[in-house]
Order: C-alpha cells, then structure tokens, then sequence
C-alpha cells in the first residue's frame, strides 16, 4: 500500500477508477501515514477518521473519486470552524459548507486532515502557529514556508498527493517553492472561495491546489475552479524575466537554478528571452500588503484589539495593533497604485507570455530565525519574499511556483505569472520545464522520508 | 523624517491616541514593524498618482479596461 501513498493525485484517481486500488485501503494508510510522520512534521493539526470514511462512504464517483486531500486551516468544515492558525481570529468563524470543501465533496475527495498555517495568515515562513510550526520535509528545522505551510509539508512529506490552500499575499507560492512543490495562485475569482471568512472583503486571497507536479494541480484545481483547466503545449513562449532585485538580489543557488530553468523554458518551447522592468515594483509590494492588512480591520475596535488572546504570539498582537496606525492615505494610495501596476501589466502582457522570477530568493530559512542572506546583506524571509510574491496578488492575475532545482539541500522555485485567465498556460509552461528537465524535480523526494520513523 | 528618529514619540502617541495598549514586547514588535514600513509609506505618498486613471471597484479577475 505504501507505493499508493506515493502516487501522483491522479495516479491514485486512475488507479482508483481502474479499480486497481481500493480507495478504503487507500484511505486507512493515508491515516496511518499521517500517524507515522506527521508528528515530526506537525502538518495536520486533525484528523477526524470517522468523518473522512463518511465522506468516502457517500463520495460521488468524481474526478477524485476516494483520493486523499489535506484542507488549510483556512477553510470551515461542516465539523469544524477554521482557526486560521490562531488562538484568536478577528472574524467570526462557524462549522459549514465552505465551497473548497463541497468543490471536494463533489469531486468525490475525501478530506482526510487540516492542514497547519501561520498564526492569522501573516507570515511567508509558516513559523509561528497556535499548533506550533509545521516542518518542512527537506531538512526538518526549516521553514516550510506559509502561511499554507501545513498543505506544503503534508505533501512534500508525502502524507497526501494534493492539499488546498490559500493565497492572500503569494500563501501558496512561498511554501510551494521552499518544500519543492508545485503551487498555483490562480487569477482573482476563479477558483472556490465562500465560506472564506474574508470572502466578501478580501481582494487578494483566492483557493488554490498544492501537489507534485503541474498535473496534479490542474487536476485539483479543476475541482476548485469547477471547469476542466485543459492542458495545451505552448509553442514559442515569449518570456519576460523581471529585473532590478528580483533578478539581482537572490542567493547565487536560486539564480542559477531559475535562470537554467527559464532556458530550458525557452528552448522546450521554442521561445525568446527578453529582461523587462516592472517600475512600480517597490510601490506595488507595499501597495498589496498595505491593502491586504487593511481589508481585515473592519470590525475591529480598540477595545477587541486590547482584549486579544493572550496565547496569540506577540508578534501577532503586535503587527495587529500597528495596522491601526498606518495612515489611510496611505492605503487610498495603495489603490491607486494597483490601477497603475495593472496597466502597465496589461502592457506587458502584450509582449509577452509569462514573466519569471524566482519565487523566493533564497531557500527555506531556519525555523528558529527566519531570515535570509542577500546579496544585498541579510533579511527577514518576509522582508525578501513579499518582492517577488505581491504583484500577482494586488493585480488579480495568476501565478505559478515550479520546482526547478535544489540548492543547500533545499528546493529552488520558478514563479511563473500570466495575463488575467491564462492559468492553463501557467500549467502547460510548468509542465514544459517538467518535460526539459526530466521530472527531476517534481519527483526529488526529501531524504528525511527515508527515515521511517521521521525524527524531529 | 525617517522611522527610528520619530518612532519613539509616534508610536506611544498614536496608540494612546486611539486608547490601544501594548505591553513592552508588542511595542518592541511594533517599533520594528514601523521602521520597516515608515519609510516605504513615506515614499508611497510622495508618489505623484493624480494622473492614474480612477477605477471603482475594479474588476480584479481581468485586465483593466483599455483606455
């Protein structure tokens, strides 16, 4: 049964289908993996048996039909209210029908776990949470990366082939590439999201599919999107490679491996490189945190801000009190500048098919200190993270982390950003680097995983 | 003005201001949050946007309309 738990997500939806896998086994070694390595990888923070073998019971014969999936702490269940990492949310929170979980349902998935995230969604790292840290598979005492960082590490760690979770500022992105996934960030609205409990007020977060490899997320994310994301084979791929720091502030072992992987784009596709400059860059990062910080703030109150959980970390409490102070011409500016960075991306996208960069500039940092070396001089992961990861949420547009190379021991990510709907084309580009490379790295598996048990 | 020089006296100020109490790690939390941020917010609002075209609500799921 083991070789099952190793399956693509789709492999396991055919072998199912095929009747060549019986999705109850499939279902009881999926839960007793997760007992096995999850508690040194702390990326479920529940499971809840009776109700995934209820689900599996009553499961259509879906596109994933029986296959395992782990849920972010983000979404409510109709057993379970999210806690979005934290001993305290600002929103109300309630058991229920999110659309994930009945897009899943649907589909015939079962949800076998929650997955673990940052406190409140906050963070790129995935270090603090009210469950404690999630780990990331490659070498233990790193970040797995957030604030989707129990998804990342539950199928990096090989509990599940597929996990759903979100993107508010480049959430999906930045554990996809420090735990060598594939991560896609789709364009705003597309995919599943009510029941979100920023749902009515966000304009950055959206749903996404973290798996192996681009396959599995156009299949996953078919289910979230509730259309067939069809697969295509880009020919003459015009390539935009971004500039200024994204290209020239990054740890020498990212840069290598992202520009080997953008000519490998290149060259599978028959396409040209071209750098471009994005000139509201900086403005544009600012821009989306200001705005993404914000939109949670309505119903909060000096006094609720006073009378805060004190088990919430105080960095949490305390970024929370200093959203109060930013200034709110700050944020109408904000605004503005996300009309400015969407027309002068309308533009480029007129030249060019996808722009790259690496996702994250550096690998996973320790846990105990997320912070990362530049050349710049060194940063916290957050401070180097946003630069990269932002623009594709303050714009709408869809964005793509791929595994394209290893460096420390750690994984190396190539995000990948397309016009307004081009999502499939994000895949296909994806699958073309899978294809130049030879799946190498969307098949790499984190040398801890032979450890049996996994030793925290 | 840059963040550390003012932060001291804002940052008290502002939260008294709104009768927000912080103890002393989140007004450490706070401190470095603000000279991280103050200076791009500072450089945010010196960015001249009265030409950017004004959108309402705009539609976040495709390209912004052509001009």
């Amino acid at each position: 049964m083991s070789d099952s738990l190793d399956l693509t997500l789709r492999g396991q939806a055919a072998a199912i289908a095929a009747g060549e896998l019986d999705p109850v086994e499939l279902l009881e070694a999926t839960l007793a993996r997760i007992g096995e390595r999850n508690p040194a990888l702390n990326a479920v923070v529940e499971t809840f048996p009776e109700r995934s073998r209820e689900m599996l019971a009553a499961a259509p014969r879906g596109p994933l039909y029986g296959v395992p999936i782990v849920i972010k702490d983000e979404w409510p269940l109709p057993w379970r209210a999210q806690r979005f990492g934290a001993a305290e949310m600002l929103a109300p929170a309630e058991p229920g029908e999110s659309a994930p979980y009945k897009a899943l349902r649907d589909a015939g998935a079962v949800i076998v776990g929650v997955g673990n995230m940052h406190e409140l969604g906050a963070s790129s790292t995935g270090n603090i949470s009210v469950y404690g840290a999630a780990h990331n598979p490659w070498k233990l005492d790193r970040c797995p990366g957030g604030s989707s960082s129990g998804p990342a590490s539950a199928v990096a760690g090989r509990l599940v082939a597929g996990a759903v979770g979100a993107d508010g500022v480049g959430s999906i992105r930045y554990p996809a590439a420090y735990c060598g996934l594939t991560g896609l960030k789709p364009t705003f609205g597309r995919s599943a999201m009510a029941g979100h409990h920023m749902a009515e007020i966000s304009t950055t977060i959206v749903s996404g599919a973290l798996c192996a490899d681009a396959g599995d997320c156009r299949a996953l994310d078919s289910v979230l999107f509730g259309e067939e994301l069809a697969a295509g084979e880009p020919r003459r791929l015009r390539i935009g490679v971004l500039g200024g720091e994204l290209r020239e502030d990054v740890a020498p072992g990212v840069r290598e491996a992202c520009e080997a992987a953008i000519e490998d784009l290149r060259r599978e596709t028959g396409g040209e490189v071209q750098e471009v400059e994005f000139p509201e860059l900086a403005a544009a990062t600012l821009a989306t945190v200001l705005i993404a910080n914000s939109e949670s703030l309505g119903g909060i109150t000096p006094k609720r801000l006073n009378d805060l959980d004190p088990e919430l970390s105080p960095l949490g409490r305390g970024l929370l009190k200093y959203r109060v102070l930013v200034p709110a011409i700050a944020t109408i500016k904000a605004g503005r500048v996300r009309t400015m960075a969407r027309r002068t991306l309308a533009q480029l996208f007129e030249e060019f098919d996808v722009l790259a960069s690496p996702t994250v500039p550096a690998v996973a940092p320790p846990l105990e200190a997320p912070v990362v070396e530049l050349p710049s001089g060194h940063l916290t992961a957050d401070e180097a993270n946003v630069r990269a990861g932002a623009l594709a949420n303050l714009t709408g547009i869809p964005a793509v982390s791929v595994p394209v190379g290893s460096s420390e021991g750690l994984p190396v990510g190539l995000q990948l950003q397309a016009a307004w709907g081009r999502d499939e084309l994000l895949l296909d580009a994806a699958e073309a680097i899978e294809r130049a490379n030879g799946r190498r790295w969307v098949e790499a598996t984190p040398p801890a995983l032979d450890a049996e048990p996994l030793e925290a | 003005m840059d963040a550390p020089e003012h932060s001291d006296d804002f940052i008290p100020a502002a939260l008294a201001a709104y009768g927000i109490e912080a103890d002393e790690i989140e007004l450490a939390v706070i401190r470095a949050a603000h000279q991280t941020l103050w200076p791009p917010v500072l450089e945010l609002l010196d960015l001249d946007t009265s030409a950017v075209p004004l959108e309402r609500d705009p539609d976040l799921s495709q390209a912004p309309p052509s001009r």
